[in-house]
């Protein structure tokens, strides 16, 4: 649990020698945007990204996972953790980990999920770019980011990493650093508040106060009717969701129709079949048929309804929704600022 | 009791279907094969059958009268049957004809008055006989086909998508084609596909058909809002492999 500073120059070594040793997950240039993905070398890693395209909740949930393989009689599990170093978390993202996290553990602890996060150690970087749909300084700003094991801030010259846990202290023996200075931690420190402010959305409403309008809001159906007119019922804005944990499970058999796999894929409350069931005597319901409900439930989901377990609401203030929403009606920022302007 | 028996039928389409599905490979045909009994199969084989099939999967649209009878015929003696490929499901590309009136002329040119081209609209073979299961896409996927006789021969429901190719895009972190500048329909396209094309740069043409409940006003808007289509454009756009499930 130490300042230490590394110099630009020393740094790209660093990065290369955490791959020699273990698997790195980092930010990377993807056509016009990016991508969490495994390091070849250090000249891959963009800590200047603004925002990727999935949260990197993908490498403890990812969004097609195999579960167990069965022949037979026998069954066996899929889950082999692999040690990793998931390098460059902005911290909103660390905030949608610790949520998940939380979420995972609570009531019966996913194994599927944990193993993978146990084996991970998370080096948060600093927002060195900012996502044009991003509002992650006006949101759940009482929720402070924890979990990860390191954070890195680029400051004059080179790097501060300020390490959190032993994974964390466990990193610096692979670079040459060496104890940080009060200048540079203090420059650090301004580095990283010297973002906040600057998003160019902004939400201009208390957690309580959504919390409390939103959920008033549930029974105003004109309301959720014309804010959900648009919507495809895609689910984009679920998939993208560093907070969303919702899954299907389904089996499937190999030609050998003795042998097969049994494989979880992300689901997302947006779709329609997302809440339909059978009943008894085969019969069919799905209790939000409409897809303004679809739309709401999203809403009572990120705002009001997981508050209480979370600490704050279940939005990281991204902008990832916003952005993957092809008809551009989920921002969460327009979406509720309507809500609490239609009370007064 | 012996393997189930399964035969091909083509009616209005290319056949590519039954080709995709030999694309399978030799290994995972002959594997299949100690599962099912294949007992007509045009692109593949020369005999026929007039017997009782298990699973019947008939490819190519309705457009002649004359086919009802044939189709009643493969429905009367199949225990299960599979619309296989966009044009069996929705009519495919070939409904792009239920629209115009000039088709015969601009393709045939001379001949565009031979007595074989004169046929009526392409509709879904759900038109004529009750349909059990559809394999969409054109071509269909092959892999879907294997995981839809797969369920079928454990007496299991097969599980066919109705959610759109946005989910698959996403679990596949494709960059959107919008966001490249380009236009999509993956956000009323029914998935299945594993979304292969966005993941090439290539729109979504929505072969597998409209998701249920599609926002067909919403899509006019987003492919003239974002992607500069006129609306004549816009409404063309999404006939491409749903002429029949719009107006």
């Amino acid at each position: 649990m130490t300042d230490r500073y590394i110099t630009e120059e020393a740094f790209g070594p660093f990065v290369n020698a955490m791959i020699a040793s273990t698997r790195v997950i980092g930010p990377v240039a993807k056509r016009s945007t990016f991508a969490y993905e495994q390091l070849e070398s250090e000249s891959d890693l963009r800590l200047d990204f603004d925002v990727t395209v999935l949260p990197p909740k993908k490498v403890f949930f990812p969004p097609a996972q195999q579960l167990v393989r069965f022949d037979g009689d026998t069954v066996e599990g899929c889950i082999e953790p692999v040690d990793t170093v998931l390098l460059g978390v902005h911290f909103y993202d660390v905030k949608g980990i610790d949520m998940t996290d939380f979420l995972f553990r609570a009531n019966y602890a996913d194994y599927n999920y944990l193993a993978q996060r146990e084996a991970t150690t998370i080096v948060a970087s600093n927002i060195q770019a900012i996502s044009p749909r991003a509002f992650w300084d006006s949101v759940g700003i009482e929720v402070q980011p924890k979990g990860h094991d390191a954070f890195l801030t680029k400051i004059d010259g080179g790097y501060l990493l300020e390490t959190k846990t032993a994974k964390g202290d466990a990193l610096i023996t692979l670079g040459d650093f060496r104890e940080a200075t009060a200048g540079e931690v203090q420059a650090a420190r301004e580095v990283n508040a010297a973002v906040m402010g600057r998003c160019p959305e902004r939400l201009a409403y208390s957690t309580d106060a959504v919390a409390t309008r939103v959920r008033e809001s549930f029974g105003e159906e004109e309301m959720w009717d014309e804010l959900a007119e648009r919507c495809f019922s895609c689910g984009s804005c679920n998939t993208v969701c560093p907070t969303c944990y919702c899954f299907d499970v389904s089996d499937s058999w190999n030609l050998d129709q003795k042998s097969g796999v049994r494989t979880r894929y992300w689901d997302a409350c947006l779709t329609r079949e997302f809440a339909a069931v059978t009943g008894a005597g085969g019969s069919k319901e799905n209790f939000r048929e409409h897809h303004s409900s679809r739309f709401r439930h999203r809403f009572m989901r990120k705002t009001t309804y997981l508050n209480e377990k979370l600490g704050g609401p279940a939005c990281v203030g991204c902008g990832r929704c916003s952005r993957a929403c092809t008809a551009d009606i989920a921002d969460p920022v327009r979406v509720i600022t309507t809500i609490m302007e239609r009370t007064s | 009791m012996g393997k189930p028996k399964l035969a091909f039928f083509d009616f209005t389409g290319c056949e590519g279907c039954q080709i995709e599905f030999t694309n399978l490979g030799e290994e995972a045909i002959l594997a299949l094969l100690e599962h099912v009994d294949i007992v007509e199969f045009r692109e593949a084989m020369t005999e026929t059958t007039t017997e009782r099939i298990d699973i019947a999967l008939v490819e190519g649209s309705f457009t002649r009268e004359k086919d009802r009878e044939r189709l009643q015929s493969i429905r009367k003696r199949s225990r299960i049957v599979i619309a296989y490929g966009a044009c069996a499901c929705t009519g495919g590309i070939n409904a792009l004809r239920n629209h115009q009136d000039d088709y015969h002329e601009c393709v045939y040119g001379a001949d565009a008055r031979m007595p074989h081209l004169q046929s009526g609209p392409a509709l879904p073979i759900s038109a004529a006989i009750k349909v059990d299961y559809y394999a969409h896409g054109c071509p269909a996927s092959k892999d879907e086909l294997v995981r839809i006789l797969s369920a079928l021969l454990h007496n299991d429901t097969p599980l066919i998508p109705s959610y759109p190719v946005c989910v698959e895009c996403k679990r596949n972190e494709t960059v959107c084609r919008f966001d490249e500048g380009d236009y999509c329909m993956g956000m009323v396209a029914r998935a299945g596909c594993g979304a292969p094309c966005p993941a090439l740069g290539i729109p979504c043409e929505a072969c597998r058909g409209f998701v249920d409940e599609p926002n067909l006003r919403s899509l006019e808007t987003v492919l003239m809002e974002r992607a500069g289509f006129s609306q004549e454009r816009a409404i063309g756009k999404s006939r491409m492999f749903t002429a029949n499930l719009r107006s």
